[in-house]
């Protein structure tokens, strides 16, 4: 799990995007987990959520993950 | 059958609820609404109510008479939010564009749906709906609700929201129109400690599951939809609360096949009761239904004269698989040929009903256009059991989810993916079999092909052999 979340967070940082797809996040951990089941990879994201790490950004019809301090971090 | 919770149930009492008082709730009379003016000129809403149905303008006004007459103490958002929702309701009939901003982070901890975030993009013109949030509340299931559970909640929203909301909106759930960031975990805390119930879904998250009445109200329930529904919501709390899919995923459960909850057309997933026996026939019934002495479609339509019921025109002619004739004072029916399409149950549902050994049709893929159309969901198993802890059902769903997951684009359905694969290549991948009730006509669903595999000779064959026994 804590691989999985290393994982997530390398390719955020790393990355000129402040929003993340689900499957962006799963093919980062997958690029170097190739056997990472994607439920594990989700509690992997919701961990990070929970800890204030991550966020949620939601458009109401999908949803993103962002980093939190990035992009939009408050009530546009 | 009497109703037994599955979980300690806490009775709701509106009188320890309740944030207003009778004068409160009560706060103006006729004459003052019919006097009522928004505090901005909207001579288009104006004109919607003088239409020949009610008018949600009629009941905004309602609201916003209620709201100006309440202490300011009395209110956690801004008191004129409903007038200035009229307001940037009719600037955006003016400019012929929509003044709202959708999405943001704003949400409850933890959760990655329920919340909306919506903003408007002229608040100096109207500062009440600078930040107007929808939440969802997720239903109850066949949304059965008293009178304390309904008055507490509108009681809450007014007191933390505009008082604006929508029972329901198009997936079931409670849609509590217009609060602020601020309020949103006071009002989530009130929800689920309080009330009793939960966020719905939105955003990439399974949607807020939906049934329809079910076997507690309706006698044509095959299946226990209200079970099958709570059961789910339960079991996949999870996939409800924390997004993990491509877009969004719905899934509704009729108890029969008159599809009350038009699952087939609104839902990744349709679970439709139905039953692969006979229909049950009560043939003495029948004969009342033509001597008269029963009405047909249980007095519906009964408004006007429509003549002496006539099973032939009425029942038979109508069979769409000509599976039924009336013969020798004997309604015959070949089951075999019944496509379920109910007509002949609810036209005459004291003589025929739905056979005893129920369970559900699963079919996927219904969607709204956005990409190529809207689409009908398409049969993927004729029949299934549907009997608690339905692992049968959980296990094709998780099935259904592991390939959408794998293989879904952003922002794809479960439709559109099963499309771009092409159903033969869905079917194999759920290791389903094609079977003649996914054809929908003879020879328009040309889906289900030969494999090399299937055929003897596979697809290389001696032409000269062949040749030999067949002259060109």
């Amino acid at each position: 799990m804590e691989d999985f979340k290393k994982a997530i967070l390398e390719h955020a940082e790393g990355s000129k995007k402040t929003k993340f797809y689900f499957k962006d996040l799963e093919k980062a951990v997958k690029k170097t987990y190739p056997d990472a089941k994607s439920r594990m990879i989700k509690k992997a994201a919701t961990e990070l959520v929970n800890e204030g790490t991550l966020i949620y950004y939601s458009t109401g019809s999908s949803t993103m993950y962002g980093l939190k301090g990035r992009g939009i971090t408050e009530d546009h | 059958m009497a109703f037994e919770p599955k979980n300690e149930q806490k009775e709701l009492k509106y009188e320890e609820l309740r944030i207003y008082t009778d004068e409160e709730l009560n706060n103006y009379t006729e004459e003052e609404l019919k006097n009522f003016k928004f505090k901005h000129d909207v001579p288009d809403l104006d004109d919607l109510e003088k239409g020949p149905w009610p008018s949600f303008v009629s009941d905004a006004k309602q609201e916003a008479l209620h709201r100006h007459k309440l202490a300011d103490d009395r209110l956690m958002t801004a008191k004129d939010s409903v007038d200035d929702l009229m307001g940037a309701l009719q600037l955006s009939f003016d400019d012929g564009e929509t003044h709202w901003k959708h999405g943001g982070i704003v949400g409850v901890f933890g959760y990655g749906g329920g919340v909306i975030g919506r903003y408007s993009d002229v608040p100096e013109k109207f500062p009440g709906v600078t930040h107007f949030h929808t939440m969802r509340v997720n239903q109850t299931s066949s949304k059965f609700y008293d009178t304390d559970f309904l008055r507490s909640l509108a009681d809450l929203w007014e007191y933390r929201g505009s008082g604006i909301l929508n029972m329901h909106g198009s997936t079931g759930d409670i849609v509590f129109l217009g609060t602020t960031t601020d309020q949103l975990e006071p009002i989530f805390y009130d929800l689920t400690h309080e009330l009793g119930v939960d966020l719905g879904g939105s955003g990439s998250n399974l949607r807020t599951p939906s049934c329809c009445v079910g076997k507690a109200r309706c006698e044509y329930a095959c299946i226990d939809t209200q079970d099958l529904c709570y059961e789910m919501t339960q079991f996949y709390q999870d996939e409800l609360h924390r997004p993990m899919f491509p877009y969004k995923f719905k899934f509704k459960f009729d108890g029969c096949p008159n599809g009350c909850v038009a699952s087939i057309a609104r839902s990744d997933m349709s679970f439709i009761g139905t039953w692969r026996d006979d229909i049950r026939i009560d043939q003495e019934a029948v004969k009342a239904y033509i001597a008269g002495e029963s009405a047909p479609n249980a007095g519906a339509h009964g408004g006007r004269d429509w003549g002496k019921f006539d099973i032939q025109k009425e029942v038979i002619d109508l069979c769409p698989t000509n599976c039924m004739c009336y013969e020798d004072g004997e309604l015959k029916i070949d089951n075999s040929e019944c496509t379920r399409c109910m007509h002949c149950i609810n036209v005459m549902p004291k003589a025929l009903r739905p056979g005893k050994d129920t369970g559900v049709t699963i079919l996927c893929g219904a969607k709204a256009p956005i990409l190529e159309g809207a689409q009908m969901a398409t049969m993927i198993v004729p029949f299934m059991k549907a009997e608690a802890p339905y692992d049968n059902i959980k296990e094709l769903i998780e099935k259904v989810w592991d390939w959408w997951m794998e293989e879904g684009k952003n922002r794809e359905r479960l439709g559109e993916l099963i499309q771009r694969f092409s159903l033969p290549r869905f079917l194999d991948i759920m290791e389903l079999p094609p079977a003649p009730q996914m054809v929908k006509e003879p020879r328009s669903n040309p889906y289900i092909f030969w494999k090399e595999e299937d055929v003897k000779g596979g697809w290389n064959r001696d032409i000269n052999d062949y040749r030999s026994r067949h002259k060109r």
